[in-house]
């Protein structure tokens, strides 16, 4: 019987039923680099891309399918791809949609890695990158040119925790025929499923709250299905011949899963970013408890907010779900269950007060992650940052005394007694 | 394959190889609101295997432009002119769904020489109810998705899929998207119409096989079986899946109508 099963079942159940040989309830791991082939002509029909199934662990595995299928499930997307890591998604997107010589419109306001990528790999390639403000959907349909291929964003800029208003820029990507591809690793599906506002294509870091525990490096893309890839002058290597399998056409033979077929057929095949099958049940443990765990992210962050807006030692607190962010009505509209669990807030007494500050807690772990079910915290100005000046931070948007906060599960009033101490060593300080 | 057809953009899937049709050709003919992607796990199989594959969106559905046809009867008879059109003479009919009412009919006018017919979730009365019916017209794309959701057994609704990373759930409701959408409404009709399935069936004169699917909610078991008593020597195999055999049964489905086709060789 079909149930349309809810996220809280899917989280749980979505991509793995108990085979009946060993009634395994838990999703096995298939520990393999291979398959046996039960004839030449089974192994035929798998390298020709007739029928699904796996051939070798570079290219899919049944463990990492499961968590592929549930991520598909969740987001409500064709398909989706699981790889090594959330930079390994992001480079495949790009590398099997853009060629030498394509343009691509990208959010200014992202994670590092994601601008070093646009900004110094690709064009290396041939690939270049106009940077827009993301806040701004007229600014990035004017930096919309006739070779550009994908618009790239971050639904929740990491770490300056702008939000992108995705129903009016896919609007915009819409009419110019080309996909919105977003990082939607900061609200995960439990908080925002971007398809459902118009965006074609998803990529996440698994790392953060989707595996949630801090124990395995992931990414993964998710494919809306929902874009035409039609345009043979656009995308030759989706819609024309492509050199494998014979001149194959991935968007008439695989249709709403072109893309995904294609970076398997090719990303996979070729770059090999694979996802160990281990790392991928670990992840897959992670997603069970989704709902729950951002549930109770959600509830700290906003007991954390209410602490931090009201203390003496705090400078200023940014988080979208505070009236004073600049994007709050965009988040109110696009993210009503809550913005993440990520604060940025700055200590009285600037770079020498956040390192105080973060030398002195406890509970809190200093390092650089985020999405574990445990509170990090991370001071930009004394660490990541530490090379760069004060007008060199701000303009990337970065102050001396930020302190980026990673907000945990822990009980709160935990939470804010470790702070507590953290803001009694910046007093001793500034005495 | 893209061809101008009866004044229209029409595309003709032949799974990854040209056309050849000095050999035995498969056409596949895709059920209500579908299109050639109905039969991604099966064109490419056969194609390889040395088959002449055609598998035609119809009018409005896929990639064809064009007006939908609006009976099952205007269906059967797009095909046979497509057939005559790309010269096939050898062939073996292999319907899903609404694509066995149509084989039905062709079987009755083809004027090319038939090999076979299969029937994959077939029967020969495909009543729709009027909700549907309704919704089909008022909101296409919900009707889409009810189809999509109703029509897949389990592994819908857990995700599982045979091909990696793949959601049944998913990658239907965008195939049906592609449409245009008026052409669902048509289909549904065409199905709901269609009161000549018992004589058409009673008419089969050549091999024929049928697959059907023991969760089906569409083309209900109870009601294939009494399809399959209607056909002379019909080859008759039961799956555990729901309606969308092709794409949730793929290698058990494959096999079986790989079997049937070498017993015809």
């Amino acid at each position: 019987m079909s149930e349309n099963y809810k996220f809280d079942t899917l989280s749980l159940h979505a991509g793995h039923i108990p085979d009946k040989e060993t009634g395994s309830r838990a999703v096995p791991i298939y520990q393999t680099t291979s398959y046996v082939f039960n004839s030449t002509e089974e192994a035929a029909s798998l390298y020709n891309m007739e029928v699904g199934g796996h051939l070798y662990t570079r290219i899919s595995n049944p463990t990492v399918a499961a968590l592929e299928q549930r991520l598909a499930a969740l987001e409500g997307g064709a398909s989706a791809l699981a790889c090594s890591s959330g930079m390994a998604a992001m480079h495949l997107v790009v590398s099997a949609i853009c060629s030498s010589g394509d343009h691509i419109v990208a959010s200014s306001k992202m994670y590092g890695a994601n601008i070093n990528l646009l900004q110094h790999t690709m064009p290396r390639f041939g690939v270049n990158t106009d940077f827009v403000n993301p806040n701004d959907p007229e600014a990035i349909k004017r930096a919309i040119k006739p070779n550009t291929k994908l618009v790239f964003g971050e639904v929740i800029g990491n770490p300056g925790l702008d939000i992108m208003d995705v129903p009016e820029i896919s609007k915009i990507c819409n009419s110019k025929n080309i996909p919105l591809v977003l990082d939607a690793t900061f609200n995960t599906p439990y908080l925002m499923q971007p398809f459902k506002h118009g965006a074609n294509i998803i990529v996440h870091s698994l790392t953060k709250w989707l595996g949630g525990h801090g124990i395995a490096i992931g990414g993964a893309i998710v494919n809306g299905g929902n874009f035409d890839w039609g345009d043979k002058d656009k995308f030759p290597t989706i819609s024309g011949p492509h050199f494998a399998l014979g001149g194959i056409s991935f968007w008439e033979e695989f249709g709403p899963s072109a893309l995904i077929a294609k970076i398997r057929a090719e990303g996979m095949y070729n770059f090999g970013p694979s996802l160990s099958p281990t790392n991928a049940f670990h992840l897959m443990q992670g997603i069970e408890t989704l709902p729950l765990r951002m549930k109770k992210h959600i509830q700290n962050t906003h007991s954390i907010l209410d602490f931090l807006v009201n203390h003496e030692m705090v400078e200023w607190v940014k988080h979208p779900d505070l009236e004073t962010h600049p994007d709050h009505e965009v988040a109110k509209r696009i993210l009503p269950k809550g913005s993440g669990s990520i604060v940025a807030f700055g200590i009285k007494g600037g770079r020498e007060a956040g390192k105080a500050f973060i030398e002195s807690v406890q509970l809190a772990s200093h390092l650089a992650n985020v999405g574990d079910a445990k509170t990090l915290l991370i001071h930009p100005g004394s660490t990541t940052h530490s090379h760069l000046s004060s007008e060199a931070m701000k303009e990337g948007g970065l102050t001396d005394d930020m302190i980026r906060l990673s907000v945990g599960l822990e009980d709160i009033n935990d939470i804010t007694k470790d702070f507590e101490r953290g803001f009694r060593a910046v007093k001793k300080l500034n005495k | 394959m893209i061809i101008n057809f009866k004044g229209a953009k029409t595309y003709i899937g032949t799974g990854g190889k040209s056309l050849d049709v000095t050999k035995m050709t498969l056409c596949f003919l895709h059920g209500a609101g579908q299109n050639h992607l109905s039969f991604i796990q099966q064109a490419r199989f056969f194609a390889y295997k040395g088959y002449s594959v055609v598998v035609p969106d119809m009018p409005a559905h896929g990639f064809s432009d064009g007006n939908p046809c609006k009976s099952i009867k205007e269906n059967a008879e797009w095909i046979n002119d497509l057939l005559v059109e790309l010269n096939i003479k050898d062939v073996v009919v292999i319907g899903h769904s609404q694509g066995c009412l149509v084989a039905l009919e062709l079987n009755r006018i083809l004027k090319s020489s038939f090999e076979a017919l299969i029937f994959v979730a077939g029967s020969n009365e495909i009543p729709v109810n009027q909700f549907l019916l309704e919704l089909s017209k008022e909101n296409p794309q919900k009707a889409s998705q009810m189809m999509v959701t109703w029509g897949h057994g389990i592994d819908g609704d857990m995700s599982i899929n045979k091909w990696p990373g793949h959601s049944h759930y998913g990658e239907g409701n965008n195939i049906m998207c592609m449409n245009k959408p008026t052409a669902l409404r048509y289909d549904l009709h065409s199905c709901n119409d269609y009161s000549d399935g018992i004589d058409a069936a009673k008419n089969i004169k050549v091999p024929a096989l049928a697959v059907l699917a023991k969760n089906d909610q569409m083309t209900p078991l109870k009601s294939g079986l009494k399809f399959v008593e209607l056909i002379k020597n019909c080859e008759t195999h039961t799956l555990d899946c729901g309606h969308f055999l092709p794409s949730e049964r793929p290698m058990e489905l494959n096999s079986i109508i790989n079997s049937f086709l070498l017993k015809l060789k």
